[in-house]
């Protein structure tokens, strides 16, 4: 039986439009599970990147709500949601997000130290993280702008993991990256996967998608289908053809 | 156009705020203009209405033969183009004002001759109707003390009368304590009772009008001596236009370099914000010129574009800016006419306007264009890179690894070294309100806490009481003063005049031993005088004239011409820095004392009225005057006093206005450069709160530093810059007590208050959603 991190009920959200209201998410059922890698998927419009910040607390649902474990995230405050953040998630941004006027080792302790005071132990698992995700020591002083995409990205991710979070949170994490690039990224998420993190991650890109062990389709803001695929092995064609039929039935 | 339209649509907040800083400068810099160009003119005007005299000498003698003697003198002096000899009484007199008393040397007209003198003519401001009684000069009636229909009770020498006021007058050479004399103007029949008492010498006063005004102070001096020196038991009190015209205004001095210190402060704060906003905006915008650059714009046209909208702005907002200061001025008016004394009419003045319009958008616009400069170096491709070949990869301060700051201080202190024109911008307005916060403190320590080092720099020496005597009954007076346990000290000091031959006519000041004075702060260098050859002269005429210590020079008085050696410098502004010092056997080496007035020092617990009363009855007609020297040094002082507390409390509310604004344009323009930064630690995990404690606590090193090395270096330079603004009274040094306890207080204060706006203005985060300031939406 699978631990059940994120539980939502009846989630909807509604942004008004030129005085229309636009229902983004209608009344979504989700559990989503400790030591999966969860992708959701979907067109553009579909309501991938609302559901993923909606779960995470970065965004308040209209109607509905989120648990985790014993607490509903729904009914804190935006206080209430940022601490939620900072002890169990973790987030990798599309356009990276490292803030430009520190350096890389300041980035990701800027966060760590948000929930952990030894800063001893903290810098020492930054520097496990740095060598993990092949971010050379040299580099640690650097200031973003000084980086490529890729390396960018890498340090996104080690500032997600720096608190070991419950739920590392992806949105498109390869979306402004090449593709020699872009497979580095998705092998770091997947070793940390295979470690036991937890991942959601939002994308459209197949390749991307075939690293997680649980497929979810939204469209029109409603979760249509979803697919296990199970552990990621590298080229299993057999993995490869069940996502690819399942998000056939979709209409992807 | 559009360009200028589109900025100003998008930053509405920084550009209102922008106005007010630019309306307070015009606000500020109209009034000084006002005050500086037109309001002492106005003396001027108001002299040439009444035809006012140059020169007032007044004598307690009124023979046929003293007049004829100063008529033939002044037919033949060809400097003299017009004078009139009017009967008048001329005397120490004094009356309840103000909570205090005047006392002053009195000039008593009779109306119809004080109305139709063909030189320095009375006019009746206000006429309260009475048939009966006394018109004041109109600075008594100016705060409400005094009205027409009230009586007052006027000493004169030993007689106390009591009059009616029928109403107020002007009078331009003797309207206001601070003219040397007072005049005073009784109905036909209160004059001719006055007459037929005889109690009181009849006597003269000559009104001279010269060619050239600018000799009255010599005229003055010559006019005197040569009197003196013909009829030396004469007593005689003379002022000159030069005197009068600078006494009736030390509040407007005062008053004016304040006014223009704080326009000069408001408008270099204006022009710094002006061009941090500039230089805020092109890195903002950095993208938006490169796609301008990129579709065809010149740089010298979007430079333009941002001088239009600037200038726009200051024209938009210095327009009702000189509109407030007319709006303002009435009351500025009021406090001061109750030291000038004479009426103002408040009116449009073009030059003022024009010179203020010009300097503001001028100042502006030259700020904008070097600060806009540097959009010409902007190439439309590194533009469109968000000016990415212009990063400079500065040093990482406070690395988060290494620092013992806790994590909001650090990020703070991040954000505070990155910002440097931010920090520039506070050190400025921090270092010049420190510099008007210590300015502040020392006008409530030494005028409105404690008026005693003010009035110690202003009047020189004062007392308990002072006892004006006969000569002859000098000894048994000091004799009983010093059986008396009341009296804890008593000594001479006598105010006399002499002439520096070559030069002008002094204020002598005389006594027996200077280390027996209260006031030790009179003489600024060198030493008062010990010896019978020596003479302190005033600092401020030493110095027009070249005189130093060592020096010997010629004094005179009645008519005996004698040497002395300069031992000092003195300051005492009561006689615009015109005054000497002398020992009694220094002075009487050229002329003698008629009377001697003698300071006293009482025990705390006695009354001073009741102790001058005792002392009157028994020395009966040897006594010839008795002041109660604190009632009318309170009198006199307390419109400096209300000047001063008002001035104090505009100055702060303007800081705090000014520190607001300054904080505003600061904050609005980290919100909107920080979005992102904010949008990423929310996202994080980091609260609202943490922020913006962030974002006030960036501010405040530079605060912080600023105010602290504002407040020593201001506590240090207050003085001398005191004394500069004071130096038309005759002030060189000023040693007054700069208030560390408030200074320190006010200094914590001014830094909370910083820090209380900046969390304020930071409140704007909150509104957002991470997610939201992800986006830069």
């Amino acid at each position: 039986m699978k631990e059940v991190l994120l539980k939502t009920k009846n989630l909807s959200k509604s942004f008004s439009n030129g005085g229309m209201l636009q229902h983004v998410l209608r009344n979504i059922d989700l559990e989503l599970y400790r030591g999966d890698f969860t992708v959701i998927m979907g067109a553009s419009g579909a309501g991938k990147s609302t559901l993923l910040y909606a779960l995470s607390g970065m965004d308040t649902p209209t109607l509905g709500t989120i648990t985790f474990g014993d607490e509903t995230l729904s009914e804190r405050s935006s206080d209430g949601l940022a601490v939620f953040r900072r002890r169990h998630c973790g987030f990798v941004f599309q356009q990276v997000y490292l803030i430009d006027g520190m350096s890389v080792m300041d980035n990701v302790l800027a966060a760590g130290l948000l929930v952990n005071r030894d800063r001893q132990a903290l810098v020492k698992r930054a520097k496990e993280l740095f060598l993990k995700v092949d971010i050379p020591e040299e580099t640690w002083g650097k200031f973003p702008s000084q980086l490529s995409g890729g390396e960018a990205q890498r340090v996104g991710i080690v500032r997600a993991l720096i608190n070991s979070p419950d739920i590392l949170f992806a949105d498109e994490p390869t979306g402004a990256l090449n593709s020699r690039t872009g497979l580095d990224v998705l092998d770091t998420l997947t070793t940390f996967h295979e470690q036991g993190q937890s991942v959601v991650m939002v994308t459209h890109d197949m390749r991307s998608a075939r690293r997680g062990n649980r497929i979810l389709y939204l469209k029109d803001g409603v979760v249509l289908g979803e697919c296990d695929l199970g552990p990621y092995v590298s080229g299993d064609e057999g993995r490869h053809r069940k996502l690819k039929n399942f998000l056939g039935e979709m209409g992807w | 156009m559009l360009i200028a339209r589109a900025n100003f649509r998008r930053a509405r907040g920084q550009t209102t705020a922008i106005a007010l800083l630019v309306l307070l400068a015009a606000l500020m810099l109209n009034l000084w203009l006002m005050l500086s160009m037109d309001y002492k003119q106005n003396f001027d005007r108001y002299h040439h209405k009444l035809n006012g005299e140059h020169v007032t000498l007044a004598l307690n003698d009124s023979r046929e033969e003293v007049r004829e003697f100063i008529s033939e003198l002044l037919k033949k002096d060809e400097r003299v183009e017009e004078y009139c000899l009017d009967d008048s009484f001329f005397m120490v007199g004094s009356f309840a004002y103000h909570k205090g008393e005047v006392n002053t040397e009195l000039i008593i007209l009779d109306k119809e001759t004080a109305l139709n003198r063909p030189v320095g003519t009375i006019e009746i401001v206000e006429d309260g109707g009475g048939e009966s009684g006394v018109y004041l000069p109109m600075l008594y009636g100016s705060d409400d003390s005094l009205s027409a229909g009230e009586t007052i009770e006027l000493t004169v020498g030993n007689q106390i009368k009591t009059y009616k006021v029928c109403g107020f007058l002007n009078s331009v050479m003797a309207g206001s304590h601070n003219c040397a004399m007072s005049a005073l103007v009784l109905t036909e029949d209160q004059y001719k009772e006055l007459e037929g008492e005889g109690g009181l010498l009849k006597s003269t006063l000559v009104s001279v009008r010269l060619h050239d005004k600018r000799e009255s102070q010599e005229f003055e001096a010559d006019l005197k001596e040569t009197v003196s020196a013909r009829y030396p038991e004469i007593r005689a009190q003379s002022n000159s236009y030069e005197l009068v015209s600078s006494s009736r205004y030390i509040s407007q001095m005062i008053c004016s370099g304040i006014v223009s210190a704080m326009a000069f402060l408001v408008t270099m704060i204006a022009l710094v914000v002006i061009a941090s906003n500039v230089i805020n905006y092109i890195q903002e915008n950095m993208k938006n010129l490169g796609a301008l650059k990129a579709v065809g714009y010149e740089s010298r046209q979007i430079i333009g574009a941002l001088l239009f909208q600037f200038s726009g702005i200051t024209l938009a907002a210095a327009l009702p800016g000189i509109g407030f200061s007319y709006c303002l001025f009435p009351a500025v008016n009021g406090m001061m006419i109750s030291q000038t004394g004479i009426p103002y009419a408040v009116h449009f003045l073009p030059v003022p306007f024009l010179v203020t319009i010009s300097s503001i958008v001028g100042s502006v616009s030259v700020t904008v264009w070097l600060s806009a400069r540097r959009i010409r170096k902007i190439e439309p491709i590194t533009a469109l890179r968000e000016g990415i070949l212009t990063h400079n990869f500065r040093k990482n301060r406070i690395p988060l690894e290494r620092t013992r700051f806790p994590l909001n201080g650090a990020l703070a202190l991040k954000t505070t070294f990155s910002g440097v024109k931010q920090n520039v911008t506070v050190c400025i307005t921090m270092l010049v309100l420190s510099l008007v916060l210590v300015f502040s403190g020392l006008m409530v320590e030494n005028m409105i806490a404690d008026m005693t080092p003010f009035i110690h720099m202003i009047v020189g020496e004062t007392a308990d009481s002072c006892i004006n005597v006969r000569v002859e009954a000098e000894e048994e007076f000091l004799r009983r003063m010093k059986a008396d346990e009341r009296v804890e000290k008593v000594y001479l000091f006598n105010t006399m005049d002499a002439l520096h031959v070559g030069g002008i006519g002094l204020m002598a000041s005389v006594t027996d031993d200077f280390s027996d004075i209260n006031n030790q702060d009179m003489c600024v260098e060198g030493r008062y005088p010990k010896y019978d050859n020596e003479v302190a002269i005033a600092v401020k005429y030493a110095r027009e004239r070249g005189l130093d210590i060592g020096d010997e020079i010629t004094m005179a008085a009645e008519g005996k011409e004698v040497k002395y050696l300069i031992c000092g410098y003195s300051q005492i502004s009561n006689n615009l820095g015109r005054d000497c010092m002398f020992t009694r056997k220094g002075y009487e080496r050229m002329g003698t004392l008629q009377n001697a007035s003698y300071y006293i020092n009482l025990a705390d617990e006695v009354e001073v009225e009741t102790f001058q009363e005792e002392t009157g009855e028994w020395l009966g007609e040897d006594m010839n005057a008795a002041i109660n020297i604190l009632d009318v040094v309170e009198g006199a002082g307390r419109v400096y006093v209300s000047l001063m507390t008002v001035i104090v409390i505009a100055i702060l509310i303007l800081s705090g206005a000014v520190i607001l604004f300054v904080l505003y344009l600061l904050v609005r323009s980290m919100l909107a450069r920080k979005k992102r930064d904010y949008g990423i630690l929310k996202a994080l995990g980091f609260t609202t709160g943490q922020i913006i404690l962030q974002t006030a606590l960036s501010f405040m090193p530079a605060v912080v530093l600023s105010a602290a090395v504002g407040l020593a270096v201001s506590t240090q330079v207050i003085n001398p810059l005191t004394a500069l603004f004071l130096q038309g009274i005759g002030i060189v040094k000023c040693t007054f007590r700069v208030p560390l306890g408030f200074t320190v207080v006010s200094g914590v204060c001014l830094c909370l208050l910083a820090f209380g706006i900046a969390c304020l203005l930071s409140l704007k985060i909150r509104k957002i959603v991470p997610k939201e300031l992800l986006n830069g939406e």
